[in-house]
């Protein structure tokens, strides 16, 4: 087991809250359902956030966003098998956990990249990955939407890696937090 | 020049760029016949160049990515005018599109 940056949960057990899974399918599809499942919990959610006067469009576009990126991730990561997406909101605090398998080899990758995008300020990284990623044309970019969602959105990032049940796998879950105007 | 689909259309007029809909490609690959149209209107030597993303709704962090590439390609031409136009109406804009400047800081943004 092996964790990053900031897992804590602190929304209560009765807060405004959703559970989704993704079933595992071709990437078109995937990329689809990722498109569609975004654009339902942002809707939801930022209408629940709206109720207390809040600005319904920015909280949409925000929960919109970090769910799109941290799905475009699982389904581009993921060895065959679901995503599970836990939402929840409390007092305009909105966390998100995306679980899924990955090979092992992926993993300790990433985790590589997450030491390195959690180091330094993220907006100096941001600029100095998009100016790497530029001269090097077969740079995949890696990193750039995690560091626009902590630098661009203030979101608040951790990543828990474990041996999956079938033991053949790593399970991550990466965390998410925003606090939504 | 026109890149049209069901979720986004790219098109220019001359030298401006419009974006419109939603651009939620899975990468740098995906994106690319987006860059070479931008290209293509860099290569025909503009007197200005305008990126118009006040209908855009919605770009990943893949696109804004290309945005950033198409940028540092910008700063080459030192003497060419930029400017990239966004909405107040649509979040990402606002929070994003500043990290063009810190790249090249011809660039000027106007979001109204």
């Amino acid at each position: 087991m092996k964790q990053f940056g900031d897992i804590a949960r602190h929304n209560p057990a009765g807060a405004f809250a959703m559970r989704l899974v993704i079933s595992d399918g071709p990437l078109g599809v995937s990329w689809q359902h990722a498109s569609e499942t975004c654009e339902f919990l942002g809707d939801a959610f930022a209408l629940h956030h709206a109720k207390s006067g809040a600005d319904y469009n920015e909280a949409r576009h925000a929960i919109v966003y970090l769910v799109n990126e941290l799905l475009e991730n699982a389904i581009k990561f993921r060895v065959p098998g679901a995503i599970r997406v836990d939402c929840s909101l409390a007092s305009g605090n909105f966390e998100l956990t995306v679980s899924n398998d990955t090979a092992e080899d992926v993993a300790l990758r990433f985790q590589s990249l997450i030491e390195e995008i959690t180091s330094r300020d993220p907006g100096e990284l941001l600029i100095e990955r998009i100016e790497a990623n530029a001269a090097d044309e077969t740079s995949s970019a890696s990193g750039l939407g995690l560091l626009t969602l902590m630098n661009d959105y203030g979101a608040r990032l951790g990543w828990d890696f474990r041996t999956s049940t079938s033991g053949a796998a790593v399970t991550l879950s990466t965390h998410a937090a925003l606090t939504l105007n | 020049m026109e890149i049209k689909t069901g979720e986004y259309n790219v098109w220019n007029e001359g030298s401006t760029i419009h974006y419109e809909g939603t651009l939620r490609l899975s990468g740098t690959d995906a994106y690319q016949p987006i860059l070479e149209l931008m290209q293509a209107v860099l290569a025909e030597k503009p007197q200005n160049m305008v990126l118009d993303l006040t209908q855009l709704e919605f770009l990943n962090s893949s696109g804004i990515n290309l945005l950033a590439k198409f940028t540092i390609e910008l700063r080459k031409h030192p003497e060419l005018p930029v400017k990239v136009l966004g909405s107040t109406r649509i979040p990402w804009q606002s929070k994003s599109l500043p990290n063009l400047q810190k790249l090249h800081k011809g660039v000027e943004l106007v979001i109204t």
